[in-house]
């Protein structure tokens, strides 16, 4: 309604906040520690990751990624505490994802989590890792009311804010934007390190043709796992060439005439289902987060789109795009100040938590 | 129709101090048994260790959550040992 301001919920803290978030969903396992102060500022104390990377052509297991979690997760915790110079008394609240993700993983640091907060009598926050990705990409850019594309290896979603939920504008039928390009990358036997996303950006930027993939926008939501199959299957083409340069002239087909087309036609959809909500919603601003949204090429390409709308794209950089800790520790201080605390007993992690099952409490 | 036959594993985990016990048995008893009709898993605090009774309707659930037990006890035991000096 035009001239209806409401008031934010969430007060000034009359003293300084501080809190640890811990994340390990999938295959990065990080510790963050940010503090909320009485003048309403909101600073980044420390964001230790460390990542579990496989060897080229292989994906990362469950039970190998908590192994890995399991490993690294007191060095990863240690390290975010010396950077940002506080001791675990010093926390206000102990926050971790409760979900979605990956189970065993997920459980690992929920069992670290919960041995913590015991040990030193913390309350602990469980934390929907989307929201997390949201509350972050806000922090990090100001943007006020965006329509937010989250899009990582695990979930791709258009969501909008209304009256305290998250709302899913748009989704995935099936697999996420990440897990397609990530699956591709290795039937091309590209390396995992830093990350199978990063690499197939740069083998993307030295392709040359742009070959016919099936283009599936369905309504508001988008399918990949058709595009994934025929991009796979070009590589069993007799013109498929690994070691051949890329050319527009021949006839050949190069993994990086691949990368190209598969990265130009899933930013396209995911370019115009935001762009629907957008015209839904009346919006003008576009909050890219999650692993995916570094991506310069789909930055790019939103940013085209947003103009044309006379408006723009916010995005955050690898430190809080990538899965982290610290957008656990904001979107659990912010959940905490509202007055929500997890009881132990209901710390279990969840395969399955959708974003819109949480209650935003802290806005208006 | 015969009764089913349990397959029982005990584990006993001495750690520093009955209230290291009590913590690790807070910690552990958040989670359910991932098919609780066919493993039952029961804690109980004895001095400084944590006695753990497991009973499973096949050999290899045994052997599978005995050592997903062992695995989070020791994942435990080491954030004890870590942070506990703090």
């Amino acid at each position: 309604m035009p001239g209806t301001f409401k008031r934010s919920p969430l007060k000034r803290p009359e003293r300084p906040y501080i809190a640890l978030g811990l994340e390990g969903s999938a295959n990065k396992l990080g510790a963050g520690i940010i503090k909320h102060d009485s003048d309403g500022s909101t600073t980044v104390l420390s964001n230790v990751r460390h990542t579990y990377i496989t060897p080229p052509g292989e994906g990362f297991l469950p039970q190998d990624t908590a192994r890995h979690h399991r490993q690294w997760i007191h060095s990863v915790i240690k390290d975010s505490l010396k950077q940002a110079g506080v001791e675990i008394h010093d926390l206000d609240c102990i926050c971790f994802t409760k979900g979605p993700g990956m189970g065993a993983p997920l459980q690992s640091v929920a069992l670290v989590a919960r041995t913590l907060a015991l040990m030193f009598d913390k309350p602990l926050v469980g934390v929907n890792h989307c929201v997390g990705h949201i509350e972050m990409g806000r922090q990090i850019t100001g943007a006020q009311n965006p329509v937010v594309l989250y899009v990582s290896g695990g979930n791709t979603q258009v969501i909008a804010y209304s009256q305290q939920r998250y709302r899913i504008f748009g989704e995935t039928l099936d697999i996420a934007v990440g897990n397609c390009l990530d699956r591709f990358a290795r039937v091309i036997n590209l390396s995992n390190d830093p990350s199978p996303g990063y690499n197939i950006e740069q083998e993307a930027k030295k392709g040359k043709k742009l070959l016919p993939l099936p283009y599936t926008t369905k309504g508001m939501d988008l399918s990949l796992s058709g595009i994934l199959s025929t991009t796979e299957a070009y590589t069993y083409d007799k013109r498929f060439s690994q070691t051949v340069e890329p050319s527009p002239e021949s006839d050949t087909i190069t993994p990086a005439d691949l990368c190209f087309s598969l990265q130009e036609t899933v930013f396209a959809m995911l370019v115009e289902i935001t762009e629907r909500a957008m015209a839904h919603i009346g919006s003008k601003e576009v909050l890219i987060v999650g692993g995916v949204g570094c991506n310069e090429r789909l930055q790019d390409m939103m940013g085209i789109m947003a103009r044309e709308r006379g408006g723009n794209v916010f995005a955050t950089d690898e430190r809080f795009c990538i899965d982290n800790g610290i957008m656990i520790a904001q979107a659990g201080l912010l959940s905490y100040r509202m007055g929500s605390v997890t009881p132990l007993s209901e710390t279990s992690c969840t395969q399955r938590f959708r974003t819109d099952q949480v209650h935003v409490a802290w806005r208006a | 129709m015969s009764e089913p036959t349990w397959h029982t594993v005990t584990v006993t985990i001495p750690l520093l101090s009955e209230e290291h016990a009590r913590i690790a048995k807070q910690v552990l008893d958040v989670d359910r048994e991932l098919q609780p009709h066919a493993v039952k898993r029961v804690l109980e605090v004895q001095g400084n260790n944590l006695i753990a009774k497991l009973s499973t309707l096949t050999i290899r659930l045994a052997r599978l959550s005995t050592n997903a037990f062992l695995e989070n006890i020791d994942l435990i035991v080491h954030t004890l040992d870590e942070f506990g000096t703090q």
